[in-house]
């Protein structure tokens, strides 16, 4: 059976969706299968990477959770659609399936308004990891806890929790350790993100792992060659060399690593 | 009958009647609880036969016979955590998750807010989208 790799962070701006893209792609370029699902209903963005935008999304989570499609109506295969960028052309072929949420306005009021059924979402999951015999079904979640990223974490094979090297991620990055333990989550490893390049990275794992007695993936640091890319581009295949790839690397290995 | 098994039956017995299982409540169940709940979400629908199979050769497995594995699947039933198709040896079972409520915010903001982008959609059909 596939493995459900659910990322997470406790607060915003951690760059959970740039990391999950990233991450994602890496593992479809090893010749893995894999899907990717914008959980994150209420704020989506995880499409802009892959190049979509409403139009070019066609079906989406939000229609599937309403019974109004498939779920493999919405999984979109990337290698299928990849456009210009030269990051996202080297996906070109591979089996990599996007499931987005909908960035129309009303969509996404209309799931505030009145939630929807979690065995809905839960079946949909399940089922798309059998359909397109996924090795890997990453999620995208919503920052923060909330039924929904509990969900994700309980159904997880693997649990990748980013975070800052700040106060607050530190802090709410302990609460989000402490109930993936109680949920017995199978693997869990950390990734620290947008780390001053000042600071040694070695040093940085060490302390973190110390602190939380869990892996450190990888140490991303910060970096404006990724504020310029503008989440326009897979940025780990249009500069494999870079920094920050070599990170986003070094995560992916480890979470295949987990077979 | 066996420790373990009327350790998990009074644990379940001594739970409100609920409309299904929230994952906060998970977190709080016994290890063993636990474990037939993730197995089942993972699988969507699983038989006796199947979380039977599941179970033997695993520590709790071996200090529950199968008619108490049954015992207190039809009790998890009972509670609303699962739904049950089929009987005994037959049965299959499904995690029952708790739909969550939808906004509490007064129905007079959603209302304001619907007539608002009705307005904008009929003034721009793909206006809403390019935000």
């Amino acid at each position: 059976m596939g493995k459900i790799v659910s990322i997470h962070s406790f607060r915003g701006g951690t760059g959970k969706s740039n990391t999950t893209a990233n991450i994602a792609s890496l593992v479809a370029m090893e010749g893995k299968r894999v899907g990717v699902v914008d959980t994150d209903i209420q704020s989506p963005g995880i499409h802009v990477l892959f190049g979509l935008n409403e139009e070019s999304m066609g079906h989406t989570l939000n229609e599937f959770l309403r019974n109004e499609c498939s779920i493999g109506d919405v999984a979109l295969q990337i290698g299928e659609n990849v456009g210009n960028e030269p990051g996202r052309k080297k996906l070109k072929d591979k089996y990599l399936w996007l499931i987005p949420s909908s960035i129309n306005l009303r969509e996404i009021t209309d799931i505030l308004k009145n939630s929807y059924d979690p065995n809905i979402l839960n079946a949909g999951l399940q089922t798309l990891i059998k359909e397109k015999e996924l090795d890997y079904l990453f999620i995208d979640t919503h920052p923060g806890l909330n039924e929904e990223t509990l969900l994700s974490i309980t159904i997880s094979d693997i649990l990748i929790i980013i975070l800052r090297p700040d106060q607050q991620d530190f802090q709410g990055t302990a609460v989000t350790v402490d109930i993936a333990r109680a949920l017995d989550v199978p693997n869990m490893v950390l990734a620290v993100n947008k780390a001053l390049s000042r600071y040694d990275p070695d040093q940085i794992r060490e302390e973190i792992e110390k602190t939380y007695d869990v892996k450190v993936a990888g140490v991303m640091p910060l970096t404006e060659d990724l504020v310029e890319n503008q989440s326009k581009d897979i940025f780990s295949l249009r500069e494999p060399d870079h920094p920050w790839s070599k990170a986003v690397k070094e995560i992916a290995e480890t979470i295949i690593e987990f077979d | 009958m066996s420790g373990l098994f009327d350790r998990l039956q009074n644990e379940i017995e001594g739970r409100e009647k609920e409309d299904g299982i929230s994952p906060l409540d998970l977190a709080e169940l016994s290890a063993p609880l636990r474990k037939i709940i993730r197995l089942m979400l993972r699988e969507v629908e699983l038989s006796f036969d199947r979380l039977w199979e599941a179970l033997s050769g695993t520590e709790d497995g071996e200090q529950m016979s199968k008619d108490e594995l049954g015992k207190m699947l039809e009790t998890l039933a009972k509670q609303g955590w699962l739904i049950s198709r089929g009987e005994k040896d037959r049965a299959s079972y499904k995690v029952n998750l708790r739909r969550k409520p939808g906004s509490s915010l007064a129905q007079g903001i959603w209302s304001a807010l619907d007539d608002k982008i009705e307005k904008r959609e009929k003034a721009d059909p793909k206006a809403d989208g390019d935000e």
